[in-house]
């Protein structure tokens, strides 16, 4: 009887789904319930790479550790609601509102933005500084030939080439570095565009991601974007050295990057900590201009406190050693010193 | 209504005199349930959507809609939907204008023309189109797709038509045309497949007595087969139009972005739509004021589909009774 059958493959069905939803609803609950040894995060694309090389790494000191890479304002929403053990930002707390007043900051890794450029027929390693990168990105010179960058390029043969700009079309911490670093190097971007995970980018065409922003760049001659350093070196992309306020041109490599680290000036007293542009020093001779700390907040008051100082603990020492071969820079003593102390806030 | 239609009563009890069944009052059960849930589900959505668009309405109200500004810095915060919306049309009326002749050809191919081997294969590889993945077809965008029309069709079209402002000189691979024709790739198999059935529905005497007075194949294509199947072909396009206006990843992968501050006139330009916008931002917003204007952009974006819907319903209903007064 084909009507009974029917009948009864409803039935099976929808017992089926009673028992799925019914296993679901489990799964959640059990899942909700914290065991001891759990920790959970999720915020920046940026950290990722690194944060993801952990996961096994913590697993061996018995802490189950899960991240979402949902973006940076996810990562502050999450941590603010209470959702996650962690968020992760690229940018300060300050820079978010709503944002979370009843966290610790704690800067707890470091790398570096590289600016790539596709240039046919041009050998050499064209130098560049932020004052004219930012005129770059303002619209305002538009062409390789331009005599600003003739200028800081004597000898090089710059061809009569338009400028094709490129920029991030989502939010990204890469762009937070870049913005942060041209609003330090030029008061009319800081005036009139800013700092931000997006800004409304006076100029240029924008990419998905950095994988987005290099394949532009790669396809376009007379193309200028930004990445991540390691992504830039992947990328195999031409890549400008930046002149530093000491007056050198460092190319975005571990060795410059790190050098932007040896800090005389501790951080904030909420955490946030920025060494763009550092300071003219003979200290800072070969450092790279465009980097950044990113940070994880987490709530003072946390059910999970024991767990979650273990393994931040972890993550600003042996944690760092994984970083160096994705362009992640050690953390100076001076910021494992004072992390040390964030971490002693959580209770 | 013929005399083979039942009432709704008996229809529901296929067995009248016997009481009804555990299992019939369980089917209907699940059934119903199914049906609310569905209903609660977009009631949900919509709640969810009005909710979280909240602080955008306040701060910006309706002006928001054709407002032309989006600045996620804080001390700049200033929203609008205007370029965005604007975005929106151009590459979905755009798609919608390359698709139809297309898919209406593919489909008049498959129904009328083309030789029996080979309408299968046809058919089918005009199906698989529409199920391949849109990241896909993005992706191959991106790759392929963007910069051959950049080197080859951008150039011609711009040296042909230049004197139009939309199509102006072509600097980049991504720019609003490339997402007109993915969203071309992508609509073309819904209106192609929907035609078909139309035009294969039909009736063969119709088809077969205007032959036999004397018409070509295209005058019987002209004269019958389109003004029958018009009402329906009508609604395959508004849908392929829905689902030009909604797409936001491949559109995203392909489009460029931009700030949305002005109106793009130049189709070889960078741009950006309701959906990729919303696709590239929700993630990294940095403000709750951002954040509410990207649920605000969803809510436009719903208003939009809802719209596009229930006109199509409307010129269906419309040529249906059409067809029926001419019947």
């Amino acid at each position: 009887m084909p009507r009974s059958g029917i009948v009864r493959f409803t039935l099976a069905l929808a017992t089926v789904a009673l028992v799925a939803a019914l296993a679901v609803g489990a799964a959640g609950a059990s899942s909700a319930k914290r065991t001891n040894g759990s920790v959970s995060g999720a915020g920046s694309t940026f950290v990722a790479p690194l944060v993801s090389l952990w996961i096994n790494a913590v697993s061996s000191i018995g802490i189950n550790f899960s991240y979402s890479a949902i973006g940076s304002g996810g990562g502050v929403a999450a941590i603010t609601n209470k959702q996650v053990d962690l968020g992760m930002s690229d940018a300060p707390l300050t820079q978010f509102s709503p944002t979370c007043t009843t966290c610790v900051q704690i800067p707890w890794a470091l790398a570096g933005t590289a600016v790539m450029y596709r240039l046919d027929g041009v050998k050499n390693h064209l130098h560049l500084t932020g004052q004219v990168l930012a005129k770059i990105y303002m619209g305002q010179i538009t062409n390789w030939s331009d005599p600003a960058i003739a200028a800081l390029n004597s000898g090089v043969n710059l061809p009569n080439k338009a400028i094709t700009v490129v920029h991030r079309s989502d939010s990204s911490g890469t762009s937070y570095n870049f913005t942060d670093f041209l609003s330090h190097v030029s008061s009319a971007w800081k005036s009139q565009v800013g700092t931000g995970t997006a800004v409304a980018w006076p100029a240029g065409i924008g990419g998905k991601g950095s994988s987005g922003v290099s394949s532009l760049v790669h396809s376009t001659n007379g193309g200028i974007g930004y990445a991540d350093a390691e992504y830039a070196h992947k990328a195999h992309l031409a890549m400008f050295s930046m002149k530093n306020r000491a007056g050198k041109f460092v190319f975005a490599n571990l060795k410059s990057i790190k050098a932007a680290s040896v800090l005389d000036t501790k951080p904030a007293a909420d955490g946030s900590l920025s060494i763009v542009n550092p300071p003219k020093s003979s200290k800072y001779a070969n450092a790279y201009p465009i980097c950044t700390y990113t940070y994880v907040d987490v709530q003072k008051s946390s059910g999970n406190a024991a767990t979650l100082k273990k393994f931040l603990n972890w993550a600003i020492t042996t944690g760092q050693t994984y970083g160096p071969k994705i362009f992640f820079v050690p953390l100076p003593a001076s910021v494992v010193k004072f992390d040390k102390k964030q971490i002693a806030k959580i209770k | 209504m013929s005399s083979l239609d039942t009432t709704n009563a008996v229809a529901r009890r296929p067995f009248p005199g016997r009481r009804a069944r555990f299992g019939d009052v369980l089917l209907q059960g699940v059934a119903g349930l199914a049906a609310l849930g569905a209903t609660f589900l977009v009631g949900l959505i919509v709640y969810k959507i009005v909710q979280g668009s909240k602080l955008s309405l306040s701060t910006f109200g309706l002006g928001f809609v054709t407002h032309i500004a989006w600045n996620p810095v804080a001390g700049h915060l200033d929203f609008g939907a205007g370029a965005f919306l604007f975005g929106t049309a151009v590459t979905s009326v755009g798609a919608l204008i390359l698709a139809t002749p297309l898919a209406l050809a593919v489909a008049l191919f498959l129904s009328e023309l083309s030789p029996n081997w080979l309408r299968g294969p046809v058919t089918a590889l005009v199906e698989t189109l529409a199920a391949i993945p849109s990241v896909l077809i993005g992706l191959w965008g991106i790759l392929v797709l963007g910069p051959f029309l950049l080197n080859h069709v951008d150039p011609a079209l711009h040296s042909a038509l230049g004197f139009i402002p939309l199509f102006g000189p072509a600097t980049y691979a991504s720019n609003v045309f490339t997402a007109i024709v993915v969203l071309t790739i992508m609509i073309l198999p819904i209106i192609a497949s929907i035609s078909r059935e139309l035009f294969l529905g039909v009736p063969g005497e119709l088809k077969e007595g205007a032959l036999a007075l004397g018409l070509t194949r295209w005058e019987m294509v002209r004269g019958v087969v389109f003004p029958y199947a018009r009402g329906g072909v009508a609604a395959a396009m508004i849908l392929g139009f829905g689902r030009a206006i909604g797409e936001a990843i491949a559109v995203q992968q392909v489009i460029g972005g931009f700030t949305g501050t002005h109106l793009l006139w130049n189709l070889f330009s960078p741009g950006d739509t309701i959906g990729s916008k919303i696709a590239a931002n929700y993630q990294g917003s940095q403000t709750g004021l951002e954040l509410s204007s990207l649920v605000y952009l969803a809510l436009i974006l719903l208003v939009f589909s809802l719209i596009v819907n229930v006109v199509a319903q409307v010129i269906v209903r419309r040529s249906a009774r059409r067809l029926g007064t001419s019947a």
